[in-house]
């Protein structure tokens, strides 16, 4: 193709034309979600509460990412768990604790398990971005809420993809927030479900203020996470994402 | 020696003077040679499956490695010769069967469980003579080549797993820079073996789709090769030694699990230990028999040396005596023992204690084994000590002044 058609070209697809059906909707849906949640990059206070039948606990955490492959979680409160931290970086994953003073590479035998003995697990946490390529997306509904729209997304993994739910269903509403998020076993059984339980504006963003992550086997048994202060696209230093600053923190 | 037949003869009439006492002795020693012959062959059997099913999950009798993979087995330490090379290299050797495969540890993630496993990436066509599992009994299918896409994975861990034939699990492990790799793989078959261990830490998925997930383009981390017996692996390994690249670890079956080769050594001491101390509690009750046959004629004794029987001859006598009634003990023993393994040749079924069992890696049905030389050597040694137990009551026998075992009163 002549170079001078080129740019009528790209201009002509530019448009905001679904250029490629319902799965590439309801993926750019998804993607935005999870772009909005987390911004280019981002810095989080949080509150997470573990709940059992028969105890409760609550940790809260900071919590900075940058892009896609990037972040670092640490331990605020309560005392005893202050400096626990979590780094991310390119699906590996990292935890230190101060009390044996090493830092560990979750090696995946651990991925699996559960992170800082909440509901979420290792794979929650360290690839959230898998969603948006190793599954086949299609919206199953629309609907109005409150005058706003709220799509409903079902994702089915590709037969390859390293992920062991028969299918995740997400509710997203057109301005990125995601309401709920369930993960289906392979006989259509819900086994997790995330939801938004508080949804309020902060950082100049309109985000789940809280959500909770129950399993829907055990009754009684939840994980919350609430957002206590968050800011958007700030400057982060790449050292900040690095084994020696999840060791010794420098902020 | 001139003697012997008629002292033979004498023995032999004595011994059925007191046919009761002689009748009971004979049954304590049929009773406890039957025991040393029977026991051999149940924990002979024992030890063959272990060491059989040990091999089979091993399998290749003699294997060749990274030189470092047997202490880390990761896709770190492989083998990065292509196949095709090692096929060149092989051309002309005689071997039963010989494969390359990738085994390394790895995680196996349900809906809800996740399990650590051996995951196996395997040629089956040419794993087929290897393998525990018989590719016909495979619930579903087994992998039909090595670009397979499924996975076939043991009943017991599917259970564990909760999953079943037609759903997908995922499978994690490290690729050779020490990042994730895994992928979703849809289980095609569920084998089932002799060892419920065998079925919940072993996962078979295909060779080439294994290298393309661990991200190590045509290496494998192990080749295996059959020889025609256990037992006799010398032969193969000299075989593979000659033809492979000297970077190479090149070791027999026995060397790699030194558990399984000990065990085969430890057993041949077992039964001779076993053997004595059967014949130790024999003992007693032989040498009692021939001293209170020895005191109950000492005027007969005493009769014979009077008359001019050689003090040796009494002596020869008497273990001629001792020999009779060990021997014909033996062989009604041995009868009893060979009639009784004979129908137990199909199996005994202790499945009530498997778990037990299984804990030493015994699987849940026993095939006694009986060995032409655990029974020789149970006949021998009985034989070789009762000789030397009887030798003191016949001694004394020999030693009487025969007037005073004349006229002892008694």
């Amino acid at each position: 193709m002549n170079k001078r058609y080129l740019l009528p070209c790209l201009l002509l697809f530019a448009q905001p034309v679904p250029a490629c059906g319902d799965d590439c909707d309801a993926r750019a849906l998804v993607r935005d979600a999870i772009e909005h949640w987390r911004g280019l990059s981002s810095y989080t206070e949080m509150t997470m509460v573990i709940h059992r039948p028969d105890w409760e606990r609550s940790m809260t955490m900071r919590a900075w990412t940058k892009g896609q492959e990037q972040s670092l979680v640490r331990v605020v409160e309560p005392r005893k768990d202050r400096g626990n931290g979590t780094l991310i970086d390119d699906n590996n994953m990292w935890t230190f604790s101060p009390k044996v003073n090493r830092v560990i590479k979750v090696p995946s035998s651990m991925m699996g398990q559960s992170w800082m003995g909440s509901d979420f697990s290792n794979k929650d946490i360290a690839r959230a971005d898998d969603i948006i390529d190793q599954y086949e997306h299609s919206v199953l509904s629309r609907e109005t809420l409150d005058d706003i729209v709220v799509y409903e997304i079902e994702s089915v993994p590709h037969e390859d993809a390293a992920v062991v739910w028969g299918r995740e269903v997400l509710k997203i509403r057109e301005d990125h927030v995601v309401l709920e998020h369930a993960f289906y076993d392979q006989d259509g059984e819900l086994v997790k479900k995330l939801e938004s339980l508080e949804i309020a504006d902060m950082g100049g963003r309109t985000i789940a203020k809280r959500q909770r992550m129950t399993k829907a086997e055990q009754s009684g048994e939840w994980t919350e996470i609430g957002v206590n202060e968050v800011e958007y696209e700030i400057e982060l230093k790449d050292s900040l994402f690095t084994l020696s600053n999840l060791r010794n923190p420098r902020d | 020696m001139r003697m012997t037949p008629v002292l033979t003869r004498l023995a032999w009439r004595y011994l059925w003077r007191n046919h009761r006492r002689t009748i009971i002795m004979l049954s304590a020693i049929a009773v406890g040679s039957w025991a040393m012959i029977f026991m051999t062959a149940l924990t002979r059997g024992m030890v063959d499956q272990m060491i059989a099913d040990g091999i089979s999950v091993l399998p290749g009798h003699v294997q060749v490695h990274d030189p470092e993979f047997l202490n880390d087995p990761s896709v770190a330490n492989r083998i990065t010769i292509p196949d095709r090379e090692l096929a060149a290299s092989f051309d002309g050797a005689e071997f039963r069967a010989w494969a390359s495969r990738v085994r390394v540890p790895a995680v196996i993630m349900s809906e809800r469980e996740s399990r650590g496993v051996t995951l196996l990436g395997i040629d089956p066509a040419a794993e087929r003579e290897f393998s525990f599992v018989s590719y016909d009994e495979v619930e579903g299918r087994f992998l039909e080549s090595p670009d397979d896409n499924g996975v076939v994975i043991g009943r017991k861990l599917a259970d564990k797993l909760d999953t079943e034939v037609g759903k997908r699990i995922v499978l994690m492990s490290q690729d050779p820079d020490n990042e994730i790799a895994d992928r979703g793989f849809r289980v095609v078959g569920l084998f089932e073996a002799s060892m419920p261990s065998f079925e919940e830490s072993f996962v078979f998925i295909g060779k080439t789709t294994a290298q393309k997930m661990l991200r190590i383009g045509e290496a494998t981390t192990e080749v295996v090769f059959l020889g025609d017996d256990y037992r006799d692996v010398d032969p193969t390994y000299e075989l593979v030694a000659e033809r492979v690249d000297g970077g190479l670890d090149v070791r027999r079956w026995h060397e790699i699990d030194t558990y399984l080769g000990t065990m085969l050594k430890v057993m041949d001491g077992f039964v001779l230990i076993w053997v004595v101390v059967i014949f130790l509690a024999l003992s007693f009750g032989l040498v009692n028999t021939l001293v209170m046959a020895v005191f109950e004629r000492v005027r007969e004794i005493g009769l014979m040396l009077a008359l001019g029987m050689k003090p040796s001859s009494i002596l020869a006598q008497i273990l001629i005596e001792s020999m009779l009634l060990l021997a014909t003990g033996l062989l009604i023993g041995d009868v009893l023992a060979v009639l009784t393994i004979q129908p137990l040749q199909g199996g005994i079924d202790i499945s009530a204690v498997a778990e037990g069992m299984e804990m030493m890696g015994a699987s849940s049905v026993l095939y006694p084994k009986l060995y032409l030389d655990d029974v020789v050597l149970a006949n021998v040694v009985v034989l070789i000590l009762g000789f030397l137990a009887s030798l003191s009551p016949a001694w004394r026998a020999s030693r009487y002044e025969p007037v005073e075992a004349i006229t002892k009163v008694g």
